[in-house]
C-alpha cells in the first residue's frame, strides 16, 4: 500500500493473473498501484482521501463490479471507475456507463487505451478534487454569515441595486452598504460575478422578487 | 372221458397257461415280483386240481392217504402267494395277520407231514364211492385228525385278513379293485370250508378247492392284465409324446439339438442345419464341440461335464458372449438355452440355439446412435456455454496481452530490472499454458469418440473440478454460488471421463436454470461426492423450485422437459450415460426446497466394476 493520499490506481480483479499483469503494465508507465482481489477487500481497506482511479473487473463472484460502483457511489465517492469487462457483457456495460463509469475496455485490453483513460482519469479526478476543496472553502465563508448578511448576498448575485434590495428588505441604504461589504469581506471576493457564479455552485440562487 | 375230468383238465390247463404267461412277464422285468408270486399262485392252484382229479379217482386207500399228505404242498404255496400278492400288489392288509398266517400255514404243513397219515386223518379206513353229477367219484372215509383245527384256524385268519385289506383298498376309493381281488378271496376263503365238512363226512361232495382257488387267481389275473394294457396305452402315449416331441422340435424357431452324456449329437432340427451349414446327417453322432469355436472348445467340454453333474434348465454361459462356429468355420453369436431330458437312454440335454447376429448388430447401431445424440446434446450444451467458454480465454489472453506489452515499456526504459523481465516472461508462458488447457478441455468434450474405447480410471472430484473449470464465468454471469464438498481420497471408477463431465455438466446447468427466477443471493448450488456401498456418490443440490412430486422418476424419460425451451433430452442422455457405466442416476427433492441430483457409479475392483463398458 502506497502512504495515503499519495496518488495510486486501485486494480480489482479476481483473477490473480490478470490483476498482476496489469498493476505491472501500470507500473510500467510509472503509476503507483495498489491491488485488491475482491471488490469487499478493496472497500475495507479504501481512504476516500487518496487521489487516482479504480479499474475494476465487472463480472466477478459474489460481490461483482457493479455493485462495488453502486456502493461508492452511496458512499459519495467520486473516484472515476475504468471498466474491464469480459466479452459480450454488453448490457453490464451499459449499466456501468449509467451509473457514471469513466471508460470501460472490453479484455484484453491494449496498454495504449488502458494508459490513456487512466491518466485521463486521474486528471479528472485531481480537477475534482480541486473543486471541491474550493467549493468547501466557499461553503466555510457561506456558514460565517449573519441571517441578514446571508438575505442580503441572495439580493446582490440575483443583480440588484443596493436602493432596491433597502426598499425589499426596509432598511436604509446605508444599513445595505454596510451589510454588502462586509459580506464581500467574508466572502474574500472583489468581484459580485465571481460571487454570483461560486455561490450558484453551492446551491444559493439570487432572490429576484 | 367224464365231465369232472373234462372240466379239472380245463382248469389245469388254464391255470398252468396263466403261470407261463405271468412267469414269461416276470423273467423280462425280475423286479415285478407280483408276477413272480401270481404265476406261484396259478402253478398252485393247478397242482391242487390235479391232486382233486386224483382223489377223485383213486381206487386204494394208501393211494388216498399220500394225496391227502402231499395236497398240503400246493395250498402251503397258495396260501402264502395270496397273503403277499395283497400285500405287495394291494398294499394293504396288516403285517401281523399276515405273519401270522405265514407260521401257522408252516406249522400244519410240517405236522401234516409228521402224522403217520396227514393232519386231516389220523387213519383212512375206507374210500367211499358215490354218484355225483351223473359220475361216481370217490371220498375218504377214516377218523378225523383233531390237528386238522390248524387248517382251519388259519383259514379263518385269512378270511379276517381279507375283509380286512378289502375295506382298506375300499376305502382307498379303488372299489373296482377292492371287490374283486378282495371280494373273491373272501368267497374263496369261505368256500373253502367244505373241505373239512367233507372230512368230517358232512356233506356228500367231492373237493373242488382248485376252482375255488382259480376263482381268486383268475381275478388276480384280470387285475394284473389291467395293469398291463395301461402299461401298453401309456407306452403308446409315449410313443405319441416323442413323435410330437420331436415335430415341435423341428418346427421350432430356433435351433435345437440334443446331446447325450458323452456330448454326441442324438437330434437336430432344421433350424440347426440352417444355423450351423452342416445337413442332419452330418450332426448326428458327432461330437457337439465341432459346433464350438475352436478357442473355446476345451472350456466348452468342461462347462458341459459340470452341467451334467448338476443339470438344470437355465441359460449356458451367463454373463458370457457365446459364439457358434459353422461349417465353413465362420463365428455366430448365439444364445443358448439348456434343459435336462431325463430319457429311458439315461440324461440328454437339449439346446435350443438363438442366431443373434442381426441383435449384436441392432445393438450396435442402437448404441452408435446413442453416442452420436451424446456427442450432439454436449455440442449443443457447449454452445450455449460458448460465451461463458469464450470468457474462459480471455483471462489468459488479457494477461499475456499486459504482461508483454509491460516488458516492451520496462525495456524501453534505460534502467532495465531484468529480473522484473524474467517473471514476465514466465507468467506469459505459465498463462499461455492456461489458454491451451482451456482449449483443450474444450476439444476433448467437442470430438467424437468411437464407441466404449475411451475408458479408463476417472477421479470423480476430478470431474467436479474439470466441470466447474468450464463453467466458471457461466456461474459467475447468473450469480450462482457453487459450495464443494468432495470426500478426500475417492476410490477411481472406470468410465468415460468426457461422458461424466457432460453428466456433471448437464446437471449444473439445469440446476442453475431452477435458480433463474430466484434472488441471486439465494442461488447456491452443493456439489457433494462421498464413497458408499461399494460405489462413488455425487449429488448436485440446487435451491431452486424443486421437482412436483411424482415427476421424480419422469425427469429422466425422454423428450419430458419442465423448461419452455428445453427439449427433454438433457437428462436422459445423462441416464443412458450412467447406465452404460452401470450405475445409477436419481433425483430427490430436498426437505426444505429445491432439489437433489445424485448419481452413483461402481468403483473399480468391487463387483462389476471393472467390466468393460458396453452400452
Amino acid at each position: 500500500m502506497p502512504p495515503p493520499s499519495s496518488l495510486t490506481v486501485f486494480v480489482v480483479d479476481d483473477d490473480d493473473a490478470v490483476r498482476k499483469a496489469v498493476s505491472r503494465l501500470l507500473r510500467s508507465a510509472g503509476i503507483a498501484v495498489a491491488v485488491f482481489a475482491s471488490p469487499g477487500e478493496f472497500l475495507a481497506q479504501y481512504d476516500p482521501a487518496t487521489p487516482g482511479c479504480l479499474v475494476l473487473d465487472i463480472a466477478m463472484p459474489g460481490f461483482n463490479g457493479l455493485q462495488l460502483q453502486t456502493a461508492l457511489g452511496e458512499k459519495g465517492c467520486i473516484l472515476p471507475i475504468i471498466f474491464l469487462t469480459g466479452h459480450g457483457d454488453v448490457s453490464k456495460s451499459v449499466q456501468a456507463m449509467k451509473g457514471g463509469a469513466f471508460d470501460f475496455f472490453s479484455k484484453p485490453v491494449k496498454d495504449k487505451d488502458l494508459l490513456t483513460a487512466v491518466r485521463a482519469a486521474i486528471q479528472r479526478d485531481a480537477v475534482a478534487r480541486r473543486e471541491h476543496a474550493a467549493l468547501s472553502e466557499i461553503r466555510a465563508c457561506l456558514d460565517r454569515l449573519t441571517p441578514r448578511e446571508r438575505e442580503v448576498l441572495e439580493h446582490v448575485v440575483s443583480g440588484k441595486l443596493n436602493k432596491q434590495i433597502a426598499r425589499d428588505l426596509g432598511i436604509t441604504e446605508a444599513t445595505v452598504k454596510m451589510h454588502r461589504s462586509r459580506v464581500m469581506a467574508k466572502m474574500k471576493m472583489q468581484s459580485v460575478a465571481k460571487l454570483a457564479r461560486l455561490t450558484e455552485r453551492c446551491g444559493i440562487r439570487g432572490n429576484s422578487e | 372221458m367224464s365231465w369232472i375230468t373234462v372240466a379239472w383238465s380245463i382248469n389245469v390247463a388254464g391255470c398252468l397257461t396263466l403261470a407261463a404267461f405271468y412267469c414269461a412277464v416276470w423273467c423280462k422285468q425280475r423286479e415285478s415280483w407280483v408276477h413272480l408270486l401270481f404265476s406261484c399262485s396259478a402253478i398252485a392252484a393247478a397242482a391242487i386240481s390235479v391232486f382233486e382229479l386224483w382223489m377223485m379217482n383213486a381206487q386204494t386207500v394208501e393211494q388216498y392217504q399220500a394225496l391227502i399228505r402231499w395236497i398240503h404242498v400246493p395250498v402251503w404255496v397258495l396260501t402264502l402267494s395270496f397273503v403277499a400278492f395283497v400285500r405287495l400288489y394291494l398294499h394293504a392288509g396288516r403285517a401281523w395277520l399276515a405273519w401270522s398266517i405265514y407260521g401257522l400255514r408252516t406249522l400244519v404243513l410240517i405236522l401234516n407231514f409228521t402224522f403217520p397219515v396227514s393232519i386231516n386223518f389220523r387213519a383212512i379206513t375206507d374210500i367211499r364211492h358215490f354218484p355225483w353229477g351223473g359220475d361216481i367219484v370217490s371220498v375218504p372215509v377214516g377218523v378225523p385228525n383233531p390237528w386238522g383245527l390248524l387248517s382251519q384256524v388259519s383259514l379263518l385268519l385269512l378270511v379276517i385278513f381279507s375283509v380286512d385289506a378289502t375295506i382298506t383298498v375300499w376305502r382307498r376309493g379303488d372299489r373296482r379293485r377292492a371287490l374283486l381281488v378282495g371280494g373273491s378271496m373272501i368267497f374263496g376263503a369261505i368256500l373253502a370250508w367244505h373241505v373239512p365238512l367233507v372230512i368230517w363226512g358232512a356233506i356228500d361232495i367231492p373237493f373242488f378247492l382248485g376252482f375255488t382257488y382259480t376263482g381268486i387267481v383268475a381275478a388276480m389275473g384280470y387285475e394284473l392284465s389291467n395293469d398291463m394294457a395301461q402299461v401298453a396305452h401309456l407306452a403308446r402315449e409315449l410313443q405319441f409324446g416323442e413323435e410330437r416331441f420331436r415335430r415341435v422340435v423341428e418346427a421350432a424357431p430356433s435351433a435345437m439339438i440334443m446331446v447325450d452324456k458323452e456330448g454326441r449329437i442324438t437330434l437336430a432340427n432344421l433350424q440347426a442345419e440352417k444355423t450351423f451349414g452342416y445337413s442332419r446327417e452330418e450332426l448326428l453322432g458327432q461330437s457337439v464341440e465341432m459346433l464350438v469355436p475352436k478357442r473355446l472348445r476345451s472350456d466348452h467340454r468342461n462347462f458341459r461335464h459340470d452341467y451334467f453333474s448338476d443339470a438344470q434348465a437355465r441359460p449356458m454361459g451367463a454373463g458370457r458372449e457365446l459364439f457358434g462356429r459353422r461349417k465353413d468355420g465362420s463365428e455366430v453369436p448365439v444364445e443358448i438355452g439348456l434343459s435336462p431330458i431325463h430319457t429311458s437312454k439315461g440324461l440328454l440335454v437339449l439346446a435350443s440355439i438363438v442366431d443373434i447376429t442381426e441383435r449384436k448388430q441392432a445393438e450396435l447401431e442402437a448404441a452408435r446412435q446413442q453416442h452420436d445424440l451424446a456427442h450432439l446434446a454436449r455440442v449443443t450444451t457447449l454452445g450455449e456455454l460458448s460465451s461463458s467458454l469464450a470468457h474462459e480465454l480471455t483471462h489468459p489472453l488479457t494477461a499475456i496481452l499486459s504482461n508483454a506489452q509491460a516488458a516492451q515499456r520496462f525495456l524501453a526504459r534505460d534502467d532495465v530490472d531484468l529480473n522484473e523481465i524474467r517473471e514476465i516472461l514466465n507468467d506469459i508462458v505459465t498463462q499461455d499454458e492456461r489458454a491451451g488447457e482451456v482449449i483443450h478441455r474444450l476439444r476433448l468434450l467437442l470430438r467424437k469418440e468411437e464407441p466404449q474405447k475411451h475408458c479408463d480410471d476417472v477421479d470423480v472430484n476430478e470431474v467436479v473440478r474439470d466441470v466447474l473449470k468450464l463453467m466458471r464465468n457461466d456461474l459467475i454471469n447468473q450469480n450462482v454460488t457453487v459450495d464443494t464438498k468432495l470426500a478426500q481420497n475417492l476410490p477411481a471408477v472406470t468410465g468415460d471421463r468426457v461422458q461424466l463431465q457432460q453428466v456433471l455438466l448437464n446437471l449444473v446447468l439445469n440446476a442453475c436454470e431452477a435458480m433463474n427466477n430466484h434472488n441471486s443471493s439465494e442461488r447456491q448450488l452443493l456439489i457433494a461426492s462421498k464413497s458408499e456401498n461399494g460405489t462413488v456418490q455425487i449429488s448436485v443440490t440446487d435451491r431452486g423450485g424443486g421437482i412436483p412430486e411424482g415427476k421424480l422418476e419422469q425427469v429422466f424419460e425422454r423428450f419430458f422437459t419442465m423448461k419452455k425451451q428445453g427439449m427433454g433430452l438433457g437428462l436422459s442422455i445423462c441416464s443412458t450415460i450412467i447406465d452404460a457405466h452401470r450405475g445409477e442416476i436419481w433425483a430427490t427433492n430436498n426437505s426444505d426446497r429445491g432439489a437433489t441430483f445424485h448419481f452413483s457409479l461402481p468403483i473399480v475392483g468391487s463387483e462389476g466394476g471393472s467390466e468393460s463398458l458396453s452400452n
